[in-house]
């Protein structure tokens, strides 16, 4: 890592951008085009976010609330728990903890560096932690490593079962660290009465781990309060899936994207609540007049990605998208197993689903556990891939409820779980009627494969498919 | 007393004759496709120019990875510790090497003593080595030495695949075809090769001095790249030519031996 | 004799498996550590743990693996591919790691392409990742599901009598591996590395009362002395799964000896005892599930390099080589932080990453083996 690199606290350095991006547009035009100039590596982010109107300026006062709470746990009176995507922060919230997502930092942090995530890739290597692991934690992990980030108390995670090398990231860290470690442990089958008893068990004793860590109890009006505000962003979420299965689709192709990312930094919290309003405003809209979220407002192609996207630089994912008039119908990030859900009524797999009762303790922490263990990535890929409940059976299913015309796989090389699977998989949608394409790119990291490559590689499918 | 150092690398073959601690010869050449044929090529060049025979060698010590099949020799160190005692030899001030030779590359911290306390080698891929520069250099059309030359006059330098050798070498091509200054191409392969020794570096832990052995030491490209990253200066070794250094370790540790000392 | 162990360790289809099977018994596969053979023993069934040595070329591994995938499992699965484990009766997956636990579709499908190769009982074996009450309760359960599965699909039935037994002869295979291994710390040992670890995996493939007996005739042997193997550097192997004799010999060379290890093929396989009072398939999921060796059981690493110091004190070992498979990111990077704390403690290390399978590029191991064997001796 460079010296100035050091010189200054990545969070900090992210807090500061996103913060300066969630204010510049409230000034004159001509004030907003000055400060992009101060923002060289970020302003092919805020530019197209705020295009969007109020969603993006939500969206990033959202980022910028949650990097603020971050930098300034110690001053707010919270702890700190470095932890994953995949684990919802909501219980995290109700004993004040700021949750520090490494996955949301890392795709930050691509966003915004101009090197985006390699020193922090790097250094991870340097201590020890194997490059093959996944960039999707190190892209973060290595300035906490280095001391390089906010003041970390404790470590969760909730990977065990699911994925190792997301698991190994935190176990790495909590060791290095020398911090208090948890993890949630999943087993194989998300169904029955065993597996049930043993989320549960699991998340009192994480309950436990938490209270001792944080010298609280847990508060259960404010846990219910959380919960309930978790109901409403889950009957938001399941609007916006319904809309986009319209032709056309309603939602602009960064919403997707827009949706997790809110609800990883603050599930449960009124910050994710006014941003997905604000986007199901927006998709309503588009609904209404029969419009296209797609900036041209003509949707030649529908796609479905199966499981996450590609972060570097200048969304230019979602750009090569919006170029080629191909919306976004989701991934395995955005996807709610609340029991309101669309796909979980067409499907009929509320076996899969959680429903959140709110009326004792003991059903609050069994109703979280249960939402806990239908995390992205948490559901799906804990089992055989073509098992009950499984990757193949959501992806199919949510393939066809949004009409997509082909599917998408994209992750890291550090992904062990999925690359053991996914080129059977793929041979299953295909057979299931969906073409099928595998990116071999690294959604965090250029170095494994340039993004020019992948668009060419991307491009070269849909047109060797004859989908273009 | 006269001894020699031999080192039989992947792309080159290196042979140093020595008398009390003199250089009397060094050469180097080309390998060719069985180690010990380099060794007995290398070998003879260094004893023809410096007037030798064989006889008259004291004691012999090869290192490289044909160090097992030299026919000559007295002894064969690996050529983590020649290089470690080369480097030293060169710069008396080295506490921590790095090394790109053709096919692998390797970060050595030295103690007082010039003995390697910690090493580090890539993993068995070409990306990192000089063969990665060679092919890249290929790709581009230009001479490996004028890498180094190219990239300095780079304005934008491109991110590029480096973990592998092959995808990089798609990537070149693809950024040549949407016609990316060459300098720019030049400026991202340096830096790449940069960033994979930084992190070997990094990991034996950095101390002051630095300096570069092998081919790539004579890459201005990539040693400024890696002097960037690392924070610190990398002194330049004029003492001999950097690819020397195994072999010059290797006949220093012989210089040793007949002067009855271990390593 | 040490033969004996030889074929057992190098051969897939060694000829014990061959005269089990003549004899009309069966054989059921398993890859991890965390399946208690017991089970198999006291339903006649002979456990055989699947392997990967031999493998040559990885068509079928890479058709139905990823590229970004530990070559172990890649080669369990090109053996499977090609016939190799044709005489299995069964095979039992776990989530040991998620390279391996992905061996279940890639086998399955395999077996479905080629209408072969997949034996006829098959079972996913959920072992949990820590170990507490509630999880000791599920592993139980998941315990006594394979009982029952193995008894319907073999129709046997197996009796906690049968458990017990069962129990009480591994237990004496365990108490002789560690008389064993103290004749491998012995100053000198009269066995090698190489031929200590044929020794250790010939118990994983052969029926085990032979092994037993094989067993104890050469810990009996080797404890009243032997050719004893002197002026080596004492060496422990730390690290990812290593089935294969020969990366042993490689790293020992005519210069090193491996006197100790933490492999999962290795002491890993034997450590503990099981409790011989109590309910059979409660004390074996508790002895199971209490291993925390294994870097797939997170948080525990502060007890697994405890045991590593000890362990490397007991054998006055002069360097530890901490190898990993590459992508094998549980043991590589523990190994990273076992180094940073081994070193601390005054245990010179070197780490090491490989592709398993066959050794292609022993000339850069064999240099930084002799490197590192430079600077420690």
């Amino acid at each position: 890592m460079r010296k100035e690199t050091r010189e200054y606290k990545f969070d900090w350095m992210l807090w500061t951008m996103f913060d300066a991006g969630a204010k510049i547009k409230k000034g004159f035009p001509k004030e907003y085009s000055h400060s992009l100039n101060y923002m060289p590596y970020f302003r092919g982010v805020i530019e197209p976010m705020l295009a969007t109107g109020d969603p993006g300026q939500k969206f990033i006062e959202c980022c910028a609330a949650y990097l603020d709470n971050l930098v300034h746990s110690r001053d707010k009176g919270f702890k700190t728990a470095i932890t994953t995507f995949c684990f919802s922060p909501a219980i995290l919230y109700a004993m004040d903890i700021v949750p520090v997502c490494l996955e949301i930092l890392s795709v930050m942090q691509t966003l915004t560096g101009k090197r985006g995530t390699a020193e922090h890739l790097d250094y991870c290597n340097e201590v020890g932690y194997t490059e093959t692991s996944c960039s999707s934690q190190r892209g973060s992990l290595g300035g906490y490593l280095a001391g390089n980030g906010a003041e970390i108390d404790m470590i969760v995670t909730d990977t065990p079962g699911v994925c190792d090398t997301n698991a190994n990231a935190f176990a790495f860290a909590a060791a290095y660290l020398d911090k208090p470690f948890f993890s949630l442990d999943m087993p194989p089958e998300l169904n029955g009465v065993r597996s049930d008893a043993y989320h549960l068990g699991d998340f009192r004793a994480l309950i436990a781990f938490l209270e001792k860590h944080t010298g609280k109890k847990l508060d259960i009006d404010k846990l219910r309060e959380i919960m309930q505000r978790i109901q409403k962003q889950d009957e938001l979420v399941a609007e916006l899936e319904d809309l986009a299965r319209l032709r056309p689709s309603p939602m602009p192709v960064t919403f997707n994207f827009m949706v997790h990312a809110s609800r990883f930094l603050f599930a449960g919290m009124p910050e994710c609540t006014v941003c997905l309003e604000s986007m199901l405003a927006v998709a309503k809209e588009n609904a209404a007049a029969g419009r296209s979220g797609l900036s041209s407002g003509v949707e030649k192609l529908r796609s479905f990605w199966c499981y996450i996207d590609h972060y570097t630089q200048n969304l230019r994912l979602w750009q090569m998208l919006e170029r080629n008039n191909i919306c976004y119908q989701g991934n395995i990030l955005s996807r709610s197993w609340a029991a309101n859900a669309p796909h979980v009524k067409e499907y009929g797999t509320e076996a899969a689903a959680y429903e959140l009762d709110l009326s004792t303790l003991d059903s609050m922490i069994l109703g979280m556990a249960l939402l806990n263990s239908r995390m992205p990535m948490i559901k799906s890929i804990r089992g055989p891939y073509d098992a009950k409940n499984m990757w193949l059976e959501d992806t199919v299913n949510l393939a066809k409820l949004h009409g997509a015309d082909f599917i998408v796989y994209n992750g890291t090389p550090g992904c062990r779980n999925t690359w053991g699977m996914v080129k059977m998989f793929a041979r299953d949608t295909e057979k299931a009627g969906f073409p099928t394409y595998i990116m071999y790119a690294d959604a965090f990291d250029d170095r494994v494969e340039s993004w020019e490559a992948t668009q060419e590689r991307f491009e070269e499918f849909l047109t060797v498919r004859g989908l273009l | 007393m006269i001894v020699a150092g031999c080192d039989v690398g992947s792309l080159t073959s290196k042979a140093v004759i020595m008398d009390d601690g003199r250089v009397l010869n060094s050469v180097i050449i080309k390998s060719k496709a069985r180690p010990w044929e380099s060794a007995d090529e290398v070998m003879k060049a260094a004893l023809d120019g410096a007037g030798i025979a064989m006889n008259d060698v004291k004691y012999c010590v090869g290192t490289g990875y044909g160090r097992d099949k030299m026919k000559f020799i007295n002894e064969a160190i690996t050529e983590i510790a020649c290089h470690g005692r080369g480097a030293r030899w060169l710069l008396p001030t080295a506490m921590t090497v790095i090394d790109i030779g053709g096919q692998d590359c390797k970060a050595m911290r030295l103690d007082r003593d010039g003995k390697v306390v910690r090493f580090m080698t890539n993993d068995k891929c070409a990306s990192g080595t000089g063969r990665f520069l060679e092919v890249m250099a290929r790709v581009l059309g230009i001479g490996l030495a004028d890498l180094g030359e190219m990239s300095a006059r780079a304005t934008t330098p491109i991110t590029m695949a480096s973990a592998c050798t092959v995808w990089a070498q798609a990537d070149v091509i693809a950024h040549l075809n949407n016609r990316v200054p060459i300098e720019d191409i030049a400026a991202g392969v340096n830096n790449a090769m940069a960033s994979r020794m930084a992190v070997l570096a990094n990991s034996v832990g950095v101390e002051r001095d630095v300096c570069m052995t092998g081919g790539v030491a004579k890459n201005d490209g990539v040693v400024s790249a890696l002097e960037k990253l690392l924070g610190v200066r990398i002194k330049r070794i004029r003492r001999s030519d950097p690819q020397m250094a195994g072999a010059l370790g290797a006949a220093l540790f012989a210089h040793d031996r007949v002067n009855g000392g271990s390593r | 004799m040490k033969e004996e162990f030889r074929e057992a360790s190098a051969v897939l289809e060694n000829k014990w498996v061959k005269k089990w099977k003549e004899g009309g018994g069966k054989v059921v596969g398993y890859t991890c550590s965390y399946v208690p053979d017991e089970i198999f023993y006291a339903a006649g069934i002979l456990p055989y743990r699947v392997r990967g040595f031999g493998a040559e070329a990885m068509t079928i591994g890479d058709t139905y693996f990823g590229p970004f995938i530990c070559s172990l499992p890649k080669c369990m699965l090109q053996l499977a591919g090609q016939g190799g484990f044709d005489f299995l009766d069964g095979v039992i997956i776990t989530p040991g790691c998620d390279s391996m636990r992905r061996l279940d579709e890639c086998w399955r499908k395999m077996g479905d392409d080629a209408g072969a190769h997949m034996p006829a009982f098959h079972f996913h074996f959920g072992v949990p990742h820590k170990f507490t009450d509630y999880s000791v309760t599920w592993f139980i359960e998941e315990t006594r599901r394979l009982v029952a599965e193995v008894e319907r699909h073999f129709n046997v039935t197996i009796t906690n009598e049968k458990l017990g037994e069962a129990i009480r002869v591994h237990n004496k295979t365990r108490l002789l591996l560690e008389r064993f291994d103290a004749i491998r710390s012995q100053a000198d040992p009269p066995i090698s590395g190489t031929d200590a670890l044929a020794v250790i995996l010939a118990g994983t493939t052969m029926p085990r009362d032979d092994y037993n007996s094989l067993l104890g005739e050469l810990v009996g042997e080797l404890e009243q002395g032997g050719e004893r193997l002197a002026g080596r550097a004492r060496l422990m192997l730390v690290g990812s799964a290593s089935d294969d004799v020969e990366l042993v010999r490689l790293i020992e060379g005519d210069r090193a000896l491996v006197v100790a290890d933490n492999l999962c093929f290795g002491t890993r396989f034997y450590s503990n005892l099981v409790n011989e009072e109590g309910d059979p398939v409660e004390e074996l999921a508790k002895r199971s599930l209490a291993h925390n060796d294994c870097p797939r059981m997170y948080g525990e690493y502060r007890d697994r390099l405890n045991r590593l110091i000890n362990k490397a004190g007991k054998a006055r070992v002069q360097g530890v080589i901490l190898q990993n498979i590459r992508f094998c990111d549980l043991h590589g990077s523990e190994n990273g932080l076992f180094e940073r704390d081994l070193e601390k403690a005054g245990i010179p290390c070197m780490r090491l990453e490989r592709e398993y399978g066959p050794i292609v590029e022993s000339g850069r191991m064999r240099m930084r083996i002799d490197a590192f064997l430079e600077r420690i001796v």
